[in-house]
Protein backbone atom coordinates (compact mmCIF):
# COMPACT_ATOMS: atom_id res chain seq x y z
CA UNK A 1 0.00 0.00 0.00
CA UNK A 2 0.95 3.41 -0.89
CA UNK A 3 1.04 7.02 1.24
CA UNK A 4 0.92 4.91 4.37
CA UNK A 5 2.76 8.18 6.22
CA UNK A 6 -0.13 10.22 5.04
CA UNK A 7 -3.57 7.61 5.80
CA UNK A 8 -1.56 7.15 9.62
CA UNK A 9 -3.15 10.75 10.39
CA UNK A 10 -6.34 10.40 11.75
CA UNK A 11 -7.81 13.80 9.93
CA UNK A 12 -6.59 12.69 6.91
CA UNK A 13 -8.81 9.19 7.58
CA UNK A 14 -11.73 11.49 8.22
CA UNK A 15 -11.34 13.93 5.30
CA UNK A 16 -11.44 10.91 2.65
CA UNK A 17 -14.05 9.21 4.71
CA UNK A 18 -16.58 12.86 4.17
CA UNK A 19 -15.46 12.91 0.44
CA UNK A 20 -16.07 9.11 -0.55
CA UNK A 21 -18.59 8.28 2.24
CA UNK A 22 -18.28 4.52 4.01
CA UNK A 23 -19.24 2.67 0.86
CA UNK A 24 -16.06 4.31 -0.72
CA UNK A 25 -14.10 4.42 1.83
CA UNK A 26 -12.18 0.79 1.41
CA UNK A 27 -11.18 1.79 -1.58
CA UNK A 28 -10.02 5.41 -0.61
CA UNK A 29 -8.06 3.72 2.54
CA UNK A 30 -6.28 1.01 0.64
CA UNK A 31 -4.60 2.80 -2.44
CA UNK A 32 -1.89 0.52 -4.02
CA UNK A 33 1.08 1.26 -5.70
CA UNK A 34 1.31 1.98 -9.44
CA UNK A 35 -2.08 1.86 -11.79
CA UNK A 36 -4.84 -0.45 -10.95
CA UNK A 37 -8.28 -1.25 -12.35
CA UNK A 38 -11.72 -0.85 -10.98
CA UNK A 39 -12.33 -4.18 -11.52
CA UNK A 40 -9.28 -5.08 -10.21
CA UNK A 41 -9.91 -3.18 -7.01
CA UNK A 42 -13.73 -4.63 -6.91
CA UNK A 43 -12.09 -8.02 -6.76
CA UNK A 44 -9.66 -7.55 -3.97
CA UNK A 45 -11.87 -5.27 -2.05
CA UNK A 46 -14.77 -7.23 -2.23
CA UNK A 47 -16.84 -4.77 -3.08
CA UNK A 48 -19.75 -4.13 -5.85
CA UNK A 49 -18.12 -2.31 -9.22
CA UNK A 50 -20.37 0.58 -9.18
CA UNK A 51 -19.49 1.63 -5.60
CA UNK A 52 -15.49 1.41 -6.43
CA UNK A 53 -16.33 3.51 -9.43
CA UNK A 54 -18.42 5.77 -7.31
CA UNK A 55 -15.20 6.20 -4.93
CA UNK A 56 -12.36 6.64 -7.56
CA UNK A 57 -14.80 9.43 -9.51
CA UNK A 58 -14.75 11.20 -6.08
CA UNK A 59 -10.95 11.21 -5.62
CA UNK A 60 -10.78 12.25 -9.17
CA UNK A 61 -12.77 14.96 -8.59
CA UNK A 62 -11.16 16.17 -5.65
CA UNK A 63 -7.52 15.75 -7.75
CA UNK A 64 -6.75 13.02 -5.45
CA UNK A 65 -6.87 10.24 -8.61
CA UNK A 66 -6.43 10.06 -12.30
CA UNK A 67 -7.28 7.73 -15.12
CA UNK A 68 -5.95 6.74 -18.55
CA UNK A 69 -8.24 4.84 -20.72
CA UNK A 70 -6.72 1.89 -22.91
CA UNK A 71 -8.48 -0.06 -25.97
CA UNK A 72 -8.30 -3.66 -25.85
CA UNK A 73 -7.10 -4.55 -28.84
CA UNK A 74 -9.49 -8.08 -29.50
CA UNK A 75 -12.17 -6.60 -27.27
CA UNK A 76 -12.45 -3.48 -28.75
CA UNK A 77 -13.58 -2.15 -24.87
CA UNK A 78 -11.90 0.62 -23.28
CA UNK A 79 -10.20 -0.37 -19.56
CA UNK A 80 -9.62 2.87 -17.22
CA UNK A 81 -6.19 2.76 -15.79
CA UNK A 82 -6.17 4.25 -12.11
CA UNK A 83 -3.48 6.37 -10.22
CA UNK A 84 -4.00 6.86 -6.59
CA UNK A 85 -2.44 10.90 -6.22
CA UNK A 86 -2.35 11.62 -2.50
CA UNK A 87 0.22 13.61 -2.49
CA UNK A 88 -2.46 16.11 -3.43
CA UNK A 89 -4.01 15.63 -0.02
CA UNK A 90 -1.94 18.04 2.17
CA UNK A 91 -2.36 20.84 -0.22
CA UNK A 92 -6.46 20.10 -0.46
CA UNK A 93 -6.08 20.14 3.68
CA UNK A 94 -4.34 23.73 3.08
CA UNK A 95 -7.10 24.89 0.91
CA UNK A 96 -9.91 23.59 3.38
CA UNK A 97 -7.86 25.60 6.43
CA UNK A 98 -7.61 28.62 4.47
CA UNK A 99 -11.65 27.85 3.85
CA UNK A 100 -11.95 27.70 7.63
CA UNK A 101 -10.08 30.69 8.87
CA UNK A 102 -12.62 32.84 6.08
CA UNK A 103 -15.88 30.93 7.40
CA UNK A 104 -14.89 31.92 11.06
CA UNK A 105 -13.88 35.39 10.86
CA UNK A 106 -17.28 35.92 8.78
CA UNK A 107 -19.14 34.56 11.95
CA UNK A 108 -17.10 35.88 14.74
CA UNK A 109 -18.11 39.20 13.34
CA UNK A 110 -21.79 38.14 13.37
CA UNK A 111 -21.30 36.97 17.13
CA UNK A 112 -20.11 40.20 18.34
CA UNK A 113 -22.56 42.90 16.39
CA UNK A 114 -25.31 40.57 17.76
CA UNK A 115 -27.23 40.32 21.00
CA UNK A 116 -28.91 37.12 21.22
CA UNK A 117 -31.25 35.23 23.71
CA UNK A 118 -32.04 31.46 24.20
CA UNK A 119 -34.79 29.22 25.37
CA UNK A 120 -33.56 26.77 27.34
CA UNK A 121 -36.16 24.72 27.37
CA UNK A 122 -35.99 23.73 23.66
CA UNK A 123 -32.73 24.99 23.17
CA UNK A 124 -33.23 27.14 20.39
CA UNK A 125 -31.43 30.60 19.87
CA UNK A 126 -32.77 33.83 18.63
CA UNK A 127 -31.49 37.28 17.54
CA UNK A 128 -32.25 40.18 19.50
CA UNK A 129 -35.13 41.60 17.02
CA UNK A 130 -36.49 38.23 16.12
CA UNK A 131 -36.92 37.72 19.87
CA UNK A 132 -38.45 40.98 20.06
CA UNK A 133 -41.00 39.94 17.35
CA UNK A 134 -41.99 37.05 19.73
CA UNK A 135 -42.48 39.10 22.44
CA UNK A 136 -39.39 37.47 24.19
CA UNK A 137 -41.76 34.05 24.63
CA UNK A 138 -40.53 31.01 22.66
CA UNK A 139 -42.35 29.70 19.63
CA UNK A 140 -42.09 26.14 20.52
CA UNK A 141 -42.99 26.53 23.69
CA UNK A 142 -43.94 29.32 25.17
CA UNK A 143 -41.11 29.79 27.57
CA UNK A 144 -39.13 33.47 28.39
CA UNK A 145 -36.30 33.84 26.31
CA UNK A 146 -32.90 34.62 28.22
CA UNK A 147 -30.16 36.96 27.32
CA UNK A 148 -27.39 35.25 26.49
CA UNK A 149 -23.79 35.18 26.62
CA UNK A 150 -21.91 34.10 23.97
CA UNK A 151 -18.61 35.56 24.85
CA UNK A 152 -16.88 31.84 25.82
CA UNK A 153 -17.80 31.26 22.08
CA UNK A 154 -16.42 34.42 20.66
CA UNK A 155 -12.97 33.48 22.34
CA UNK A 156 -12.91 29.85 21.31
CA UNK A 157 -13.31 31.28 17.70
CA UNK A 158 -10.52 34.08 18.44
CA UNK A 159 -8.48 31.70 19.79
CA UNK A 160 -9.08 29.09 16.74
CA UNK A 161 -8.38 32.04 14.27
CA UNK A 162 -5.15 33.28 15.87
CA UNK A 163 -3.70 29.62 15.50
CA UNK A 164 -5.35 29.08 11.80
CA UNK A 165 -3.20 32.46 10.94
CA UNK A 166 -0.54 31.62 12.67
CA UNK A 167 -0.31 27.94 11.32
CA UNK A 168 -1.01 29.63 7.87
CA UNK A 169 1.38 32.14 7.75
CA UNK A 170 -1.55 35.27 6.83
CA UNK A 171 -1.38 38.31 8.59
CA UNK A 172 -4.46 39.64 10.53
CA UNK A 173 -6.26 41.82 8.22
CA UNK A 174 -8.35 43.69 10.86
CA UNK B 1 11.39 7.96 1.16
CA UNK B 2 9.35 8.89 3.49
CA UNK B 3 9.22 12.84 4.66
CA UNK B 4 11.60 11.83 7.70
CA UNK B 5 14.24 9.89 6.21
CA UNK B 6 14.80 12.83 3.76
CA UNK B 7 14.98 14.25 6.57
CA UNK B 8 17.44 12.21 8.13
CA UNK B 9 19.89 12.75 5.17
CA UNK B 10 19.95 16.02 5.18
CA UNK B 11 23.64 18.21 5.67
CA UNK B 12 23.92 20.55 8.38
CA UNK B 13 23.58 23.66 6.14
CA UNK B 14 20.37 22.30 5.00
CA UNK B 15 18.97 21.51 8.08
CA UNK B 16 19.49 24.80 9.83
CA UNK B 17 17.68 25.93 6.44
CA UNK B 18 14.91 23.85 6.83
CA UNK B 19 14.76 24.87 10.41
CA UNK B 20 14.70 28.81 9.22
CA UNK B 21 12.07 28.29 7.18
CA UNK B 22 9.55 26.28 9.66
CA UNK B 23 10.10 28.72 11.92
CA UNK B 24 9.69 32.10 9.59
CA UNK B 25 6.74 29.89 7.86
CA UNK B 26 7.72 31.52 4.87
CA UNK B 27 10.62 33.45 3.44
CA UNK B 28 12.40 35.29 0.23
CA UNK B 29 15.39 33.29 -0.83
CA UNK B 30 16.79 37.01 -0.79
CA UNK B 31 16.36 37.38 2.97
CA UNK B 32 17.56 33.40 3.66
CA UNK B 33 20.73 33.37 2.32
CA UNK B 34 21.66 36.75 4.71
CA UNK B 35 20.07 35.20 7.68
CA UNK B 36 21.43 31.62 7.51
CA UNK B 37 24.39 33.60 6.60
CA UNK B 38 25.74 31.89 3.80
CA UNK B 39 26.71 33.34 0.51
CA UNK B 40 23.83 33.80 -2.35
CA UNK B 41 25.01 31.05 -4.54
CA UNK B 42 25.04 28.33 -1.53
CA UNK B 43 21.97 29.61 -0.20
CA UNK B 44 20.62 29.17 -3.55
CA UNK B 45 21.64 25.54 -3.63
CA UNK B 46 20.49 24.88 -0.15
CA UNK B 47 16.88 25.80 -0.97
CA UNK B 48 17.09 24.04 -4.49
CA UNK B 49 18.20 20.72 -2.30
CA UNK B 50 15.28 21.24 0.32
CA UNK B 51 12.64 21.64 -2.45
CA UNK B 52 13.87 18.62 -4.35
CA UNK B 53 12.88 16.50 -1.51
CA UNK B 54 9.86 17.59 -1.27
CA UNK B 55 10.17 18.91 2.47
CA UNK B 56 9.55 22.65 1.01
CA UNK B 57 7.64 24.33 -1.51
CA UNK B 58 9.65 27.17 -3.36
CA UNK B 59 7.87 29.51 -5.98
CA UNK B 60 8.77 32.65 -8.36
CA UNK B 61 7.72 35.73 -6.90
CA UNK B 62 9.07 39.52 -7.11
CA UNK B 63 10.29 41.30 -3.95
CA UNK B 64 11.57 44.73 -3.68
CA UNK B 65 11.41 44.89 -7.66
CA UNK B 66 13.41 41.87 -8.06
CA UNK B 67 12.52 38.11 -9.10
CA UNK B 68 13.35 35.68 -6.11
CA UNK B 69 11.80 33.06 -4.68
CA UNK B 70 9.39 32.33 -2.03
CA UNK B 71 10.30 29.63 0.18
CA UNK B 72 7.64 27.92 3.01
CA UNK B 73 7.30 24.84 4.65
CA UNK B 74 5.66 22.11 2.68
CA UNK B 75 1.75 22.16 3.48
CA UNK B 76 2.40 18.23 4.58
CA UNK B 77 3.78 20.41 7.71
CA UNK B 78 0.47 22.04 8.66
CA UNK B 79 -1.28 20.64 11.91
CA UNK B 80 -4.17 19.63 10.14
CA UNK B 81 -6.04 19.08 13.42
CA UNK B 82 -7.08 22.78 13.47
CA UNK B 83 -10.23 21.43 11.13
CA UNK B 84 -11.08 19.76 13.86
CA UNK B 85 -14.02 20.93 16.22
CA UNK B 86 -14.05 17.62 18.93
CA UNK B 87 -14.58 15.08 16.62
CA UNK B 88 -16.40 16.94 13.88
CA UNK B 89 -14.47 17.87 10.79
CA UNK B 90 -14.79 21.23 8.98
CA UNK B 91 -18.10 21.09 7.30
CA UNK B 92 -16.98 22.82 4.48
CA UNK B 93 -14.85 19.86 2.80
CA UNK B 94 -16.54 18.73 0.24
CA UNK B 95 -18.83 22.05 -0.36
CA UNK B 96 -18.75 24.37 -3.22
CA UNK B 97 -19.53 27.68 -1.08
CA UNK B 98 -18.69 27.98 2.23
CA UNK B 99 -21.68 29.67 4.13
CA UNK B 100 -20.38 30.92 7.82
CA UNK B 101 -24.35 30.74 9.01
CA UNK B 102 -25.18 27.19 8.29
CA UNK B 103 -26.70 24.86 10.90
CA UNK B 104 -23.71 22.57 10.23
CA UNK B 105 -20.97 25.13 10.69
CA UNK B 106 -23.43 26.52 14.05
CA UNK B 107 -22.68 22.47 15.59
CA UNK B 108 -19.35 22.58 14.75
CA UNK B 109 -18.57 26.34 16.49
CA UNK B 110 -20.62 24.65 19.66
CA UNK B 111 -18.24 21.95 19.49
CA UNK B 112 -15.22 24.14 19.74
CA UNK B 113 -16.52 26.70 22.36
CA UNK B 114 -17.57 22.75 24.31
CA UNK B 115 -13.73 21.15 23.52
CA UNK B 116 -12.15 24.62 25.37
CA UNK B 117 -14.22 23.71 28.91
Amino acid sequence: MAFEDLLNDPVIQKYLHELVGPTGMPVAAAPPDGEVTDEELAEDLDLELNDVRRALFILYENDLATYRRVRDEDSGWLTYLWTFEYENIPENLKEEMHRLLEAIEQREEYERTHEFYLCEVCSIRFEFGEAMDFGFECPECGSPLESMENNHLVDAMTRRVDNLRDELNVDATS
Amino acid sequence: MSVSEAEAELSEDERAGLELIRQSGGIHQSDFWKELDVSSRKGSRIAEALASTGLIEREDTVYNGHNTYYLQPAAKDLDFALLMAGDMLSPFIGEEEINANSDAFSQWLMNLAYDDY
